[in-house]
């Protein structure tokens, strides 16, 4: 089974997101990496000038 | 365009820049993350256990009850369950003398420095037994051997009774010192410990109702 | 060593002064911290010794007090050392510095006795206040953590007035200056009581787990991206840019990392992922750590050789030692060790056990101790003007017998773990007679037997680096001063 019912005994907006094996921690990991595809293209944007 | 030799992987700022955005913004999350938690972990009311809404860390006056652990199939392991009331000490208490004596209990668990030798949810020294579920600990219940050896009728008195005297109960070569704890010391250590056992600690120690199965069924090998 | 101050050839430099006074002192509760870990391995083999006299729990008490001590003396003692070459300006203010050092000394020695005279108190706050405040790692009493506050305060003061007199600010002391900041800061959120046990340990662990997992090895990644232009003469600009990516895998995965000590105290479900997959990636730094240790070593030495030098381009050997085992010690104790059990699958079992102990030995050995004696020795040689330092007998036989020592304490604790593991958890479901059975084992009694040889070879590994630091600044100074005469 992919998506778990709900277990946690509160709900809360980390309990929502944490729906089934790993989609917390990997929303979590994801939005902390984004960013440095910006931080990425604008330091290479400054390198070249 | 201009440069294709230019790398950002070997650039400084560029490792700077990517070292602080993520050291500041794991931080806020954990900062939000602990909003949510510490909310979840504040200790409940004494109307909640009475209304049966579920808590974490339920009331003080959680003492006044049962309390046992029970397998959740919704969840996958065992939860502490609040049960039918029962006397702690010979009486019911109110939600005031509750918290002065979790109050009393918790400062005696640091005072005597508890954790040095035992673990209390599993954390602590690894010479003694871990205390997270002592309360439902058969072996101090009634008819089991620790309760026995104290000669007291119920196990909140055992309890305080070996508290107060370890050294005189030895059931290990490895024995517990007497740190001098009163007896009111020992009321409150006891009503800390069975304020433990009710705190949700998501199947922590697992299986832990099976040594009170295999107690029941006529013992383990552990005895 | 201990003479190494009176002989001084420190140039006046004052800074370096100090954390000599810092080293030393460290190097003292290093012994204590061994010895009364000695003496609880030997309560596990035999219960009765010292019993109602010094308790298991008073010898434990010194001895992960004396380790956490010694090694914030050691770090400030580093930072001192390493601030005029990374300044390039004076420290600011070296007579509140040593206040500060008296104050911190004699508070230690005064919690250390209370300890070992008084040990407990009754249920009463003035107990927390006064005489133990009953929480791993943070037992110093209220007052001691107030007293702390103020002597770390006058440190920070210290390092942040002259990083911002220095004209270039380098990169090491940029992290240097942030890291202690977050590092002090910390202690706060251990100095409170609460009734309520599960809110106790969340915030013990921000302190406990965002030290040892975070903002200490941040240091260390500083410390090492010092030591190795100080003793290999590694390029400024590659190690500064390793040392920030070492900050942006540490922090990372460290911080939220801190999940994996929330998955059984009370705290909610989604911590387990949190925890288990942000822990998970703690070692990828330490082996990160490790590569770049060793990959400037062999770089720079082969320069060397292309130049037709011959020889090592260590300018001090003993110091090189250990800190080439810091970044293996580091990878394998804190990293593999930790790996583990951080998963909440593993971890449900484990926590708690004598698992705990043999990740909580190499990694504290693995990751802190090995680097900051390195540090001991880089003041050593500054402070007799040795130019370059050799190993001697003597160090060889420390740091060969204190890693076998303690490695071979993790590997008796982890067999007594995986023991504890099977029998009292697994099969017996834990509580009181589950965990005696499995104390009862022999392959678990064979364990503590085990680490309390090993325990025994540490320690005299540790006589062998103390006579080692004692003697070895003189003997290679007064070679100097022969040859020179020779020549």
């Amino acid at each position: 089974m992919l998506f778990e019912s709900f277990t946690d005994v509160v709900p809360s907006f980390f309990g929502w997101l944490n729906q089934g094996p790993m989609t917390l921690t990997i929303f979590l990991h994801t939005l902390i990496i984004l960013p440095m595809f910006w931080i990425y293209h604008s330091e290479k944007k400054k390198l070249n000038k | 365009m201009a440069n294709k030799n230019v790398s950002v992987w070997s650039s400084i700022p560029f490792w700077r820049r990517s070292a602080a955005w993520v050291t500041g913004f794991a931080s806020i999350l954990l900062v939000w993350l602990t909003f949510d938690s510490v909310g979840q972990i504040t200790m409940g009311t004494d109307a909640d256990i009475q209304k049966g809404v579920t808590k974490r860390v339920p009331a003080p006056t959680v003492i006044n009850y049962k309390i046992g652990y029970k397998m959740s199939a919704k969840r996958g392991h065992e939860v502490p369950t609040i049960g039918e009331k029962e006397l702690f000490f010979g009486k019911e208490w109110s939600p005031k003398e509750a918290a002065a004596l979790l109050h009393l209990g918790k400062l005696t668990s640091q005072s005597k420095n508890c954790m040095d030798c035992h673990t209390l949810l599993g954390n602590g020294a690894y010479y003694a037994p871990d205390l997270t579920k002592a309360w439902i600990d058969p072996a101090w219940q009634n008819g089991g051997p620790l309760q026995g050896m104290t000669g007291k009728n119920t196990e909140e008195e055992a309890m305080a009774e070996f508290l107060q005297h370890p050294s005189q109960y030895s059931t290990h070569a490895r024995m517990m010192p007497n740190l001098g704890i009163t007896a009111d010391e020992a009321k409150g250590l006891v009503a800390f410990l069975k304020h433990m056992s009710s705190i949700d600690t998501n199947g922590f120690p697992r299986n832990f109702s099976k040594t009170v199965e295999t107690f029941k069924a006529g013992g383990s090998h552990a005895h | 060593m201990l003479t190494s101050i009176k002989t001084n050839q420190f140039e006046g430099n004052k800074s370096k002064e100090l954390a000599m006074m810092y080293f030393r002192v460290a190097l003292i509760l290093f012994g204590a911290q061994l010895l009364f870990g000695l003496i609880a391995a030997f309560q596990f083999i035999f219960p009765g010794f010292l019993f109602e006299v010094l308790d298991f729990s008073v010898a434990r008490t010194v001895h992960i007090n004396a380790l956490v001590v010694w090694m914030l003396y050691a770090m400030i003692g580093s930072v001192y050392f390493l601030m005029p070459d990374e300044t390039g300006v004076e420290t600011v203010n070296i007579g509140l510095g040593k206040l500060a050092f008296w104050v911190l000394t004699a508070a230690v020695t005064v919690v250390v006795l209370v300890f070992l005279l008084i040990q407990v108190g009754s249920g009463t706050e003035s107990s927390i206040w006064l005489i133990n405040e009953g929480r791993e790692y943070l037992e110093a009493p209220r007052w001691a953590d107030i007293g702390i506050v103020v002597v770390v305060l006058i440190f920070y003061w210290n390092v942040f007035a002259t990083f911002m007199k220095a004209k270039v600010k380098t990169g090491i002391m940029t992290v240097m200056v942030a890291n202690l900041m977050a590092l002090a800061g910390l202690y706060l959120a251990g100095m409170f009581f609460t009734d309520n046990i599960s809110m106790d340990q969340y915030w013990w662990w921000w302190v406990i787990h965002l030290w040892v997992e975070a903002t200490w090895e941040v240091f260390v990644g500083a410390l090492a991206a010092y030591a190795l232009i100080k003793l290999i003469g590694a390029k400024r600009e590659i190690v500064e840019m390793w040392l920030w990516i070492e900050v942006l895998m540490l922090f990372g995965s460290g911080i939220l990392g801190l999940g994996h000590h929330y998955f059984w105290i009370g705290t909610p479900e989604y911590w387990w992922e949190i925890g288990a997959l942000f822990s998970a990636l703690e070692p990828v730094p330490l082996v990160a750590m490790f590569v770049h240790v060793l990959y400037d070593w062999g770089k720079e030495q082969g320069a060397a050789h292309a130049k037709g030098e011959v020889g090592s381009v260590m300018k001090n050997g003993p110091a090189m030692a250990w800190i080439v085992l810091n970044a293996f010690g580091n990878f394998l104790g804190a990293g593999i060790w930790g790996f583990f059990h951080t998963l909440p699958q593993v971890n449900i079992y484990t926590h708690g056990t004598q698992f705990t102990a043999a990740h909580g030995h190499l990694a504290f050995f693995g990751a802190y101790a090995t680097i900051l004696v390195g540090m001991m020795y880089i003041g050593i040689q500054y402070a007799y003007g040795i130019k370059v330092m050799k190993a001697t007998f003597k160090s060889k036989m420390g740091v060969f017998l204190i890693a076998f020592g303690v490695m071979g304490m993790t590997i008796a604790l982890t067999i007594a773990g995986y023991e504890q593991v099977l029998i009292e958890r697994a099969e017996l479901g834990g509580g009181w007679n589950a965990f005696f059975t499995a104390q009862e084992m022999p392959w678990y009694i064979q364990a503590q037997l085990w680490r309390a040889i090993m325990g025994v070879v540490t320690f005299v590994g540790f006589i062998y680096l103390v006579w080692d630091m004692l003697t070895i600044g003189k003997a290679q100074a007064s070679q100097l001063e022969n040859a020179a005469v020779v020549a």
